[in-house]
């Protein structure tokens, strides 16, 4: 759809540019020639690839828990978020049956009003893929996974299985790209929320979380 | 590879020859040194680049093409005292000409045999030690066109080592601009001179008494804006210093 | 507006923006030098996304064509603005036709270019900045100075008095407690915005993503929260593809701050598709070119391809001795100082071009390697066409003229170095006196912060020719 008044805009845009283009005018230096068509990245095992994911999450001052089973994780997910307000995804959007665990606890979710989901202490997310490269938490937006939960309050627990950690962001765009672009967003996230902006000096939680904690499960 | 060259020709640059004329005698030397024959083209004037470097490509253009065909007319390795002059005839001038279609190639001939000092002392003639001896703490200053234009950093380098009982002491942000720029330096006095004085800032703390360079450019804005402080600190081209001491 | 040879006076000796930028810009560039060496095959990556930046400039017109249909199909309304009011005015209208007053902006520099928040607060429109150097910029009334880093000019106490003012908070120079200080502030107007506006980093045409980064966050509240969400995307933020989005993520936070990648990441492909969720009804993308064609068309097409790391201001030795205001306008900096005459007229700004030593630090650094002393270079051409100095237009007509011919350049070159050498003392001039010979305003402006030195008594040819003498 195009506002109507502005298609002229766009009939003058490209036709200038064509104008320029036909009329060869156009000075632009051409690319390196016979560059590679695509990054061949390192292939690493399922352990290779979680020690790389930790060793970033470390620099980015994120906690990370790994745990062995699922009953582990579920007792790790326990003794993080007993007690606190919590905005969730979905029980049957996180895995390793977390759903169990909610039950208990003063849960909020994101079909719930904003001002509510707001004064939630935690917010506790599953996770679409990790990446080992820079310790980055890809979160698709899709029916049960409310983007608020890794966003309002000022703790942020994901849950990530130890399979869909990734080397990097590209071979996840390669693998399951299609999916994400299907998705109305996806979020990438590194570490905490962080500011430099004052003497450029790190301030961490901003507007985001100022704190995230992994848990990664088998 | 091909035999190591005999004669060369000196495209001594007109600050050499109008205000350093010992830098050129110094380069003369040290490849007399070395068994090279040094021819110097008697009616070459200047690059062109200070009218290049303000926008007149024209004007610069007549300049350019003067200096490419008395080049022409001469034969073997063309040696230039000077990263920014080397810079403006290899990388700029077949920008200059790049539509003069017909002068091109003679352009392009010439520019193949253009080195910069150090760079023809160490990557053509393979010699990084000349036997040179100094007593002094000098410091390297690299100049851009040098450094980021031609990326010789290895020659000049391997050139001091190479001097006996010379210190080389290192300058904090060396790969920093000195804020010379060409006409920049005069049309800017307040941000060059800015620049210029954390340039002489670094100098000074890294307690050298000399600062060793491949551009007298620079060297000249350095120069003047020590000998307005009041310093002591000799500026000098490194034709002078692999020069002293030389048997 | 003041001409930029004053801009620079009033900074030059401000202290406390000297250390300030002096301290910012090390850090940011020392950050984006070990980030950056530690990038596997970094110099590859490089030139892949180069090569995707100008694979995308090449054949703009039909990139530009399949990304509208690619974010049509994705549910997006597609508006195309030619010049900065027209992209305001569509704001507006989004605004109006719906009631809205209040909207939250996430950090947008082409925002600033179009002066988009004048115009919403004309139209009766309540802005709010949500990024927090921005926020402070916009509670002082001030001006970005970095396009990352929007107060790199001040210091945390002027931030603290700033803050203690306008918000009524009492006054810390702690910096995690003004951090905390916006965090409240700011949570209601996520709340209570009913537009958030963004700009964009990257568009990705196969997918018709809009891809914004913060470390804040605040980009995600303001396309969370707010029922509705416009991007302001001018027209040459295009990448081909997802795996050509990746090769620029790699390299953007790295030359950007040095961080391997920026906090988040997000990817927009349109409104909310189920009720449940929190998200925007809908998304508007607002396509503009305000001068960006011109520039196209012209020998700097190549600017088109920067990716707004800002690499190039923290390696710069002017943008480091003067900061982003004294370019006057949004985009300081070597990327500045090529876009600014290009998007806005070369003849009002043609001191930009020539605000550079062309030292080429900024091509070095630039992640997609644009080569920014040449097109300085080719706006200093084009500069010359414009009002010049007579002066300097007959001594540069007298160089071309002078260099061609050795007999009247060695005859000139003896008159004036005897000029010279009788106006020295001891070898030195410190300050040329006024007369009709020599060009004593340039000359002076060397002689204003350093001694000139005086011509050889004795040319380089004439002792070659002295010695050859001797030889005979």
């Amino acid at each position: 759809m195009n506002s109507p008044g502005f298609t002229d805009s766009k009939s003058k845009i490209i036709s200038c540019i064509k104008k320029f283009r036909s009329a060869g005018s156009v000075i632009l230096p051409n690319a390196k020639p016979d560059l590679a068509e695509k990054i061949e990245y390192p292939s690493l095992n399922e352990e290779e690839l979680l020690s790389g994911f930790i060793e970033e999450l470390k620099a980015l001052e994120v906690d990370s828990y790994v745990e062995y089973s699922p009953e582990n994780v579920r007792e790790r997910l326990r003794s993080l978020i007993h007690g606190k307000s919590i905005l969730s995804w979905e029980p049957q959007s996180l895995p390793y049956d977390l759903g169990t665990i909610l039950e208990k606890e003063n849960v909020i979710y994101g079909r719930d009003e904003i001002t509510v989901q707001t004064k939630a202490e935690i917010g506790l997310t599953g996770c679409d893929a990790a990446i080992a490269e820079t310790g980055s938490l890809v979160l698709v937006q899709k029916k049960g996974q409310p983007k608020t939960a890794s966003l309002l309050p000022f703790v942020h627990v994901a849950v990530v299985k130890k399979s869909e950690i990734y080397f990097s962001m590209g071979e996840f765009f390669v693998k399951d790209g299609k999916e994400a672009a299907g998705s109305p967003c996806v979020n990438i996230i590194t570490g905490p929320s962080r500011t430099a902006d004052i003497e450029q000096t790190l301030t961490i939680g901003v507007h985001g979380p100022g704190k995230v904690i992994v848990v990664i499960g088998p | 590879m091909s035999e190591k060259p005999q004669k060369i020709q000196l495209f001594h640059t007109c600050l050499v020859n109008e205000f350093y004329p010992e830098v050129g005698m110094a380069v003369v030397n040290v490849l007399e040194h070395l068994g090279i024959e040094v021819n110097v083209p008697l009616r070459q004037t200047c690059c062109g680049q200070p009218a290049y470097n303000t926008g007149f490509q024209k004007d610069a253009k007549k300049a350019a093409r003067y200096t490419v065909e008395l080049l022409s007319k001469t034969e073997g390795p063309i040696v230039i005292p000077s990263g920014s002059c080397t810079d403006m005839i290899i990388h700029q001038y077949p920008i200059l000409f790049r539509e003069d279609t017909d002068f091109l190639p003679e352009v392009t001939a010439v520019t193949k045999r253009c080195y910069e000092f150090t760079q023809f002392l160490v990557d053509v003639l393979g010699v990084s030690k000349l036997g040179a001896r100094l007593d002094a703490r000098a410091a390297y200053h690299q100049s851009c066109h040098l450094l980021r234009g031609l990326g010789i950093k290895k020659q000049p380098a391997s050139l001091l080592e190479n001097i006996e009982n010379l210190k080389i002491m290192t300058i904090e942000e060396k790969d920093e601009c000195c804020g010379f720029g060409g006409t920049f330096a005069a049309k800017h006095p307040d941000i060059s001179g800015s620049i210029m004085q954390k340039k002489i800032r670094n100098i000074e703390n890294s307690k050298a008494d000399m600062v060793v360079s491949c551009d007298m450019g620079c060297l000249m804005h350095l120069e003047g804006g020590l000998h307005r402080k009041g310093s002591t600190i000799k500026l000098r081209h490194i034709a002078q210093v692999l020069e002293a001491g030389l048997q | 507006m003041s001409t930029f040879s004053a801009r620079v006076k009033s900074v030059i000796n401000d202290n406390d923006l000297q250390i300030a930028l002096s301290k910012a810009t090390t850090k940011l560039s020392s950050g984006r030098e070990a980030s950056i060496a530690s990038l596997e095959n970094a110099d590859l990556i490089r030139d892949m996304a180069r090569r995707a930046k100008l694979n995308i400039l090449h054949n703009l017109d039909e990139n530009l064509l399949k990304f509208e249909h690619r974010l049509i199909d994705n549910g997006v309304n597609v508006h195309w603005a030619e010049k900065g009011t027209d992209a305001c005015e569509v704001v507006i209208k989004i605004a109006q036709k719906r009631g809205i007053k209040k909207v939250a902006k996430s950090k947008s520099m082409v925002s600033e270019e179009i002066h988009l928040n004048e115009a919403l607060i004309k139209a009766g429109l309540q802005v709010i900045e949500t990024d927090l150097g921005e926020y402070i910029v916009q509670l002082a009334d001030d001006r970005p100075s970095h396009i990352i880093a929007p107060i790199m000019h001040m210091t945390r106490h002027r931030v603290g008095e700033i803050m203690h003012r306008h918000l009524n908070v009492p006054y810390t120079d702690d910096i995690k407690e003004l951090a905390r200080y916006a965090r409240e502030k700011l949570r209601s107007e996520f709340l209570s915005a009913e537009i958030g506006i963004t700009g964009a980093n990257f568009g990705v045409v196969e997918t018709g993503t809009i891809c914004i980064v913060t470390n804040e966050g605040n980009a995600r509240m303001v396309t969370t929260l707010p029922k509705i969400h416009i991007v302001i995307m001018s027209l040459e933020k295009l990448v081909p593809t997802l795996a050509d989005l990746d090769l620029m993520l790699k390299i953007l936070a790295r030359s950007a701050t040095g961080q391997k990648l920026t906090s988040y990441t997000t990817l927009i492909h349109g409104p909310k598709v189920d009720e449940e969720n929190v998200g925007p009804e809908e998304v508007h993308v607002i396509l503009l070119d305000n001068g960006r064609t011109g520039i196209f068309g012209s020998e700097q097409a190549e600017i088109l391809g920067c990716i707004r790391c800002g690499a190039c201001l923290n390696i710069c030795p002017v943008y480091k001795n003067i900061g982003g205001h004294a370019y006057g306008d949004v985009y300081p900096g070597p990327i500045g100082s090529v876009l600014t005459p290009g998007l806005k007229g070369l003849l009002e700004w043609k001191d930009l071009p020539y605000a550079s030593s062309l030292c080429g630090a900024c091509k070095d650094v630039c992640p997609v390697r644009l080569d920014i002393p040449q097109m300085l270079l080719s706006l200093r051409k084009n500069a010359i066409k414009e009002k010049i100095p007579f002066g300097l237009k007959i001594g540069m007509k007298g160089f071309g003229i002078i260099t061609a011919y050795p007999g009247l350049y060695k005859f000139i070159r003896n008159i004036g170095s005897l000029f010279l050498r009788l106006i020295g003392r001891d070898g030195w001039i410190k300050r040329f006196p006024a007369n009709w010979l020599i060009p004593t305003d340039l000359l002076n402006g060397w002689t204003k912060v350093r001694d000139f030195k005086v011509p050889a008594r004795k040319s380089f040819q004439d002792m070659w020719i002295e010695r050859e003498k001797s030889y005979e």
